[in-house]
C-alpha cells in the first residue's frame, strides 16, 4: 500500500466530505432530506470545467474559458447555489415529502439534461479537465467548510434551523421565519455540493453525467445518517469511513452497494441516531453529553426516591 | 389526424403501465404517508421474474405472469416486514422510512447487478409481430394487451377497495391508522395486504415494461416517473394516480412523436415543476392544512 | 388606542363545509387574565390558531394592540408580541432545557450570519446576552437545576412549565395558554395558578387561557368567554357565567363544578 494510493482515498474522502458537510446542514440540522444533491455537484463540476478548461483548439474537443482554478470553484459553487434558490422557491413551502420528490426529480433531470445536450459532451462526458485539485486544496476547503459550518450552527441562526428540524410549528410560533431558514440551509448545502463537484472534476480530469447519479445522491445522504444527524464530527467520520472502506475492499466492489443498501436498512431499524447520535467530538460537545447524562441520572434518582417515599405528588420520570 | 390518434393510443397504453406502477405507490402513500422508493426495485424484479420464468423455466405466458406478480407481491411484503415494520412499531418519523426505502432500493438494484449482471435482456417474442388494425389505426398487440390487462387490474382493485370489508379497512386506515387500530382492525394485516396488492401490480407492470422495452437492473429509476405521475394526480388518490399516469403517458408519447424522443424522459420533470408551482395537491388531491 | 390588548371581531373559519369558528367576537383587556372555555370541539384551539397565524381566517378581523394581524405569517405575529403554548406539548424534544430557552431567545439578538460565522464582536456580545437571559429565565421559573436534561426526559408537569418559559423568552405582550393544566393533579394545578398570576405581574403581560379544569378557570380568570359549536355562548365575569343557564346546560352540565377532560 503506497502513499499515492492512500492519497487517492484521502482525496476522494475529502471531496465527498465537502458535499456531505452541506447535506449535514440541510438534513442533519434543518431536517430536510434531499435525494438529488449529486445534481448540484454536477452543476458545479460542469460550470467549473467551463471556467478552467482552456479554449478549444482541436476539432472535437470542448473548450472553456481557461480561467484560474479559484474562479472555477467560485463559479461552480455560485451556480449551484442559484439553481437551488429557484428549486427552493418552488418546493420549500410544501410538505417535506414534496421536497424529497422534487430533489429526486431535480437530480435525475439534471443528469438527463447533461446526457442529452451535446454541448458539454453528452453521455460520453468532458475529458481534459485540468488536474488542479491537490491534497492541499481539498484540505483547505475542508477546513474552511467545517469552520463555517461549526460557527453557523453554534449561533442563533443555527439554533433556529435545529428548531425547524425539531418542531416546525413550534419554531414558527417562536418567531422563526421557517421558510427563510430552510432556504438558507438549502442554498448553503447546494454551494458546498457545487464546490465539491468542481474539486471532483478537477481531480478525475474528466466528467460524465453518470458520475452524478441518484446513487451518488443517496450515498451522500447515507453518510450523513451514518455519522448521525446533527453532528458535524459524525459527518466527518462518516465521510472518511464510508469512502475509505469500499476502496479498501475493492475486491468486493460489485457487492459494495449491496452492503451499502443493507447497511442503511440496518442502521435505520437498529440505530437511527447513527455513529455519534447527535453528539460532537469536541471538548464542549463531550462536556455537554456528559452533563446531559448526569442530569438524566439525577432525574431518575429523584423520581425513584419520591416513589419509594410513597409521596403521592411525586412527578413522573 | 390518424397519426395523432395513433400516438394517443400508444400513449394510452404506456400510460396504463405507468398507472399500474403509480397505483401501488399511491396505495402505500395513502396508508403510511410516505413515498415508498423501493417500489421501483420491486417492479424491476417483476421484469426479471417474468423473464426467467419464460426463458429458464420455459413456462407458458400466463404462468410466467403469475409467477412474476406473486413473486413481487411476496417481495414487497418481505421488504415491509424487514425495512418498515420495525420503524412503524417505533413510530419513527416518516423521513426514516424514506431512508430505509432508499436503502432497499439500492440493495435490490445492486443485488441484481452483482448476481445476474447488468447486461440488458430482451424478452422472447411471445406475441405475433403484426399489429392489429382497428378503426384505421394499427395498434401493437402488446399495447392492446397492456391496456386491457391494466384496465382490468385497476378496476378490480378499485372494486376490491370499495366493496370488500378489507377494502373498507384499508380506506379507514388511510384516514387514520391509530383510530383504525382502536376500532379493532388489525392494522398490521391491512399494511400487509396493501403492500401485497401494490407488489402484485408492480409485478405485472414490470413484465409489461420488460416486454415493451428491455430488462435491466436500473428499471427502478424509470419509476421516478410513476412517482411524479402519482403526485400529478394527487398523492394518496388512486383514481388520481391512474389519471396522472395516463395523461403523462400520452403527453410523453406526443412529445416524442412530434418533437424529439431525446427529451421524452424529461417531460415528467417538467410536469413535476408545473404541479409544484401551480397545484401541489395534484389534480385530484385536496389541500390539507396542518391541524395544530 | 383601546385598553384591549386583543380584539377579535366576527371571526369565522370554515373547513370545507364546516364552520369550526362562526362569527365570534370578544376582547382581552390589557393586563387581564381571560379564560376561553367550552366543550371539546367548540373551536377554542382553532381560535388560537387563527390568532397566531397558523390558519388563515375565512372572515373577520384580529387586532393586536391596535394593529390588524389576521393572516400574517406566524413568525411575524410572534415578533409583534403574541406567543402560545400547545395542547400536545411541542418542545424541541432532543434539545436540553437550556437550549430550548436559548433558541427561543433569538429575537433578542440581531447579529447576521456573516457576523456569526466570523465571530465578530457583535456576535460575541449579543450571544453572551442571550445566554444570560436564558439563565435568568430558568432561574425565575425554577428550572435551573434541570437545565441540562433533555426536554423529553423531563417529568410531564415540568415539560408544561418549560413550554411556558419558552413562550416567555419571546418577551410577549399576550400569552395564549392551551390547556396548561391538562393531566395535572390538584396540587400541580394550584402551583400553576400561582405561576400564571406571578407571570402576569412580573412580565407585565395579558393572558388568554383555554382550560377544562374549572378550579383553575374560576380561580384566576377575571373574565370568561364560553364557546359551543364554534359560536360564542356567553361572556362575562366568572360568577355570572357559571350561573348562566345556557352555559350550565351546554357545558357545566349536571356535574356542576369540576368538569375535567
Amino acid at each position: 500500500m503506497d502513499w499515492t494510493y492512500i492519497q487517492g482515498i484521502l482525496m476522494l474522502a475529502g471531496i465527498n466530505l465537502i458535499a456531505v458537510l452541506g447535506l449535514c446542514l440541510l438534513t442533519g440540522f434543518t431536517g430536510l432530506f434531499s435525494f438529488g444533491h449529486a445534481g448540484f455537484m454536477a452543476i458545479g463540476a460542469y460550470i467549473g470545467a467551463l471556467m478552467t478548461v482552456p479554449a478549444g483548439v482541436q476539432a472535437g474537443s470542448i473548450g472553456g474559458l481557461g480561467l484560474p482554478f479559484v474562479v472555477g470553484i467560485v463559479a461552480g459553487g455560485a451556480a449551484a447555489g442559484v439553481v437551488s434558490w429557484f428549486l427552493g422557491r418552488i418546493t420549500l413551502n410544501l410538505k417535506g415529502d414534496y421536497f424529497c420528490i422534487a430533489t429526486l426529480g431535480f437530480g435525475e433531470a439534471t443528469r438527463l439534461l447533461l446526457n442529452n445536450v451535446q454541448t458539454f459532451g453528452g453521455a460520453r462526458g468532458w475529458p481534459g479537465v485540468p488536474q488542479y485539485s491537490t491534497v492541499w486544496a481539498v484540505l483547505v476547503v475542508d477546513v474552511l467548510g467545517v469552520f463555517f459550518l461549526a460557527n453557523l450552527v453554534k449561533s442563533r441562526h443555527g439554533r433556529n434551523m435545529i428548531a425547524v428540524r425539531e418542531e416546525e410549528l413550534a419554531a414558527q410560533i417562536a418567531g422563526v421565519d421557517v421558510f427563510r431558514y430552510k432556504m438558507i440551509a438549502l442554498v448553503v448545502s447546494a454551494v458546498y455540493a457545487g464546490v465539491a463537484g468542481v474539486l471532483f472534476g478537477h481531480y478525475m480530469s474528466f466528467i460524465q453525467p453518470k458520475m452524478f447519479s441518484m446513487t451518488k445522491s443517496t450515498e451522500l445522504t447515507i453518510i450523513v445518517i451514518f455519522g448521525g444527524l446533527g453532528s458535524i464530527s459524525g459527518s466527518v467520520l462518516g465521510a472518511l469511513v464510508l469512502t475509505a472502506l469500499p476502496e479498501l475492499l475493492r475486491a468486493f466492489s460489485i457487492w459494495r452497494l449491496v452492503f451499502y443498501g443493507a447497511a442503511v436498512i440496518l442502521i435505520m431499524i437498529s440505530r437511527p441516531q447513527g455513529l455519534m447520535g447527535g453528539m460532537e467530538l469536541t471538548p464542549s460537545g463531550l462536556r455537554k453529553a456528559r452533563a446531559a447524562r448526569a442530569a438524566k441520572a439525577r432525574l431518575k434518582a429523584d423520581a425513584l426516591r419520591e416513589a419509594g417515599g410513597g409521596d403521592a405528588a411525586g412527578g413522573k420520570a | 389526424m390518424t397519426q395523432f390518434l395513433q400516438q394517443l393510443v400508444n400513449g394510452l397504453s404506456i400510460g396504463s403501465v405507468y398507472a399500474l406502477m403509480a397505483v401501488g405507490y399511491s396505495l402505500v402513500y395513502s396508508i403510511m404517508n410516505f413515498s415508498n422508493f423501493a417500489h421501483g426495485g420491486v417492479i424491476m424484479f417483476g421484469a426479471y421474474f417474468g423473464f426467467f420464468g419464460l426463458t429458464l423455466l420455459k413456462l407458458p405466458f400466463a404462468a410466467a405472469f403469475a409467477l412474476a406478480s406473486c413473486g413481487t407481491a411476496l417481495l414487497a411484503v418481505l421488504i415491509e416486514r424487514v425495512a418498515y415494520k420495525p420503524l412503524r412499531d417505533r413510530r419513527a418519523p416518516f423521513l426514516y422510512f424514506i431512508i430505509s426505502a432508499m436503502g432497499a432500493s439500492i440493495l435490490l438494484e445492486n443485488i441484481v447487478i452483482a448476481t445476474i449482471g447488468p447486461t440488458f435482456r430482451t424478452y422472447p417474442e411471445i406475441l405475433a409481430r403484426e399489429p392489429i388494425n382497428l378503426w384505421g389505426l394499427s395498434i401493437g398487440r402488446l399495447d392492446l394487451i397492456m391496456f386491457f390487462v391494466s384496465a382490468v387490474c385497476l378496476t378490480g382493485l378499485i372494486l376490491f377497495i370499495e366493496k370488500t370489508r378489507i377494502g373498507k379497512a384499508i380506506q379507514a386506515a388511510a384516514y387514520n391508522m391509530k383510530a383504525c387500530a382502536l376500532m379493532g382492525v388489525n392494522t398490521d394485516r391491512v399494511v400487509l395486504i396493501v403492500f401485497a396488492l401494490g407488489g402484485f401490480l408492480a409485478g405485472i407492470a414490470g413484465v409489461f415494461f420488460g416486454m415493451k422495452y428491455t430488462v435491466y437492473p436500473q428499471i427502478g429509476n424509470i419509476t421516478t416517473k410513476s412517482f411524479i405521475a402519482a403526485v400529478f394526480g394527487g398523492l394518496g388518490s388512486l383514481p388520481g394516480a391512474v389519471l396522472g399516469s395516463v395523461i403523462l403517458g400520452i403527453i410523453e408519447t406526443l412529445v416524442a412523436g412530434y418533437l424529439s424522443s431525446q427529451f421524452r424522459d424529461l417531460i415528467a420533470f417538467v410536469i413535476l415543476i408545473g404541479v409544484l408551482i401551480f397545484r401541489p395537491s395534484g389534480i385530484m388531491g385536496k389541500s390539507a392544512e396542518d391541524k395544530a | 388606542m383601546s385598553a384591549n390588548v386583543l380584539e377579535i371581531r366576527h371571526l369565522t373559519k370554515r373547513f370545507g363545509g364546516l364552520a369550526a369558528v362562526n362569527d365570534v367576537s370578544f376582547a382581552v383587556r390589557e393586563g387581564g387574565i381571560m379564560g376561553l372555555i367550552g366543550p371539546n370541539g367548540a373551536g377554542k384551539t382553532t381560535i388560537f390558531n387563527l390568532v397566531t397565524g397558523v390558519y388563515k381566517v375565512s372572515e373577520g378581523e384580529v387586532e393586536f394592540q391596535g394593529k390588524r394581524i389576521e393572516n400574517l405569517d406566524p413568525y411575524k405575529i410572534a415578533d409583534l408580541g403574541v406567543t402560545r403554548t400547545f395542547q400536545n406539548i411541542r418542545l424541541f424534544k432532543s434539545l436540553s432545557v437550556f437550549d430550548n430557552i436559548l433558541t427561543a431567545c433569538h429575537l433578542s439578538a440581531h447579529y447576521t450570519i456573516p457576523e456569526a460565522i466570523l465571530r465578530l464582536p457583535r456576535f460575541r456580545r449579543e450571544e453572551k446576552a442571550l445566554n444570560e437571559k436564558a439563565s435568568a429565565l430558568l432561574e425565575i421559573m425554577g428550572l435551573t437545576d434541570r437545565k441540562d436534561v433533555q426536554a423529553n426526559n423531563l417529568p410531564y408537569g415540568l415539560q408544561r412549565r418549560l413550554e411556558i418559559v419558552r413562550a416567555l423568552a419571546l418577551d410577549p405582550k399576550l400569552l395564549l395558554l392551551d390547556e396548561p393544566a391538562a393531566g395535572m393533579n390538584p396540587d400541580e394545578t394550584e402551583q400553576l395558578m400561582r405561576l400564571i398570576g406571578e407571570i402576569r405581574e412580573r412580565f407585565k403581560l395579558s393572558v388568554l387561557v383555554i382550560e377544562h379544569h374549572m378550579d383553575l378557570v374560576m380561580g384566576i380568570c377575571e373574565d370568561i368567554v364560553v364557546l359551543n359549536f364554534g359560536q360564542k355562548l356567553a361572556e362575562g365575569k366568572p360568577d355570572a357565567v357559571s350561573a348562566d343557564p345556557k352555559v350550565m346546560e351546554a357545558y357545566l352540565g349536571s356535574s356542576g363544578g369540576n368538569a375535567k377532560c
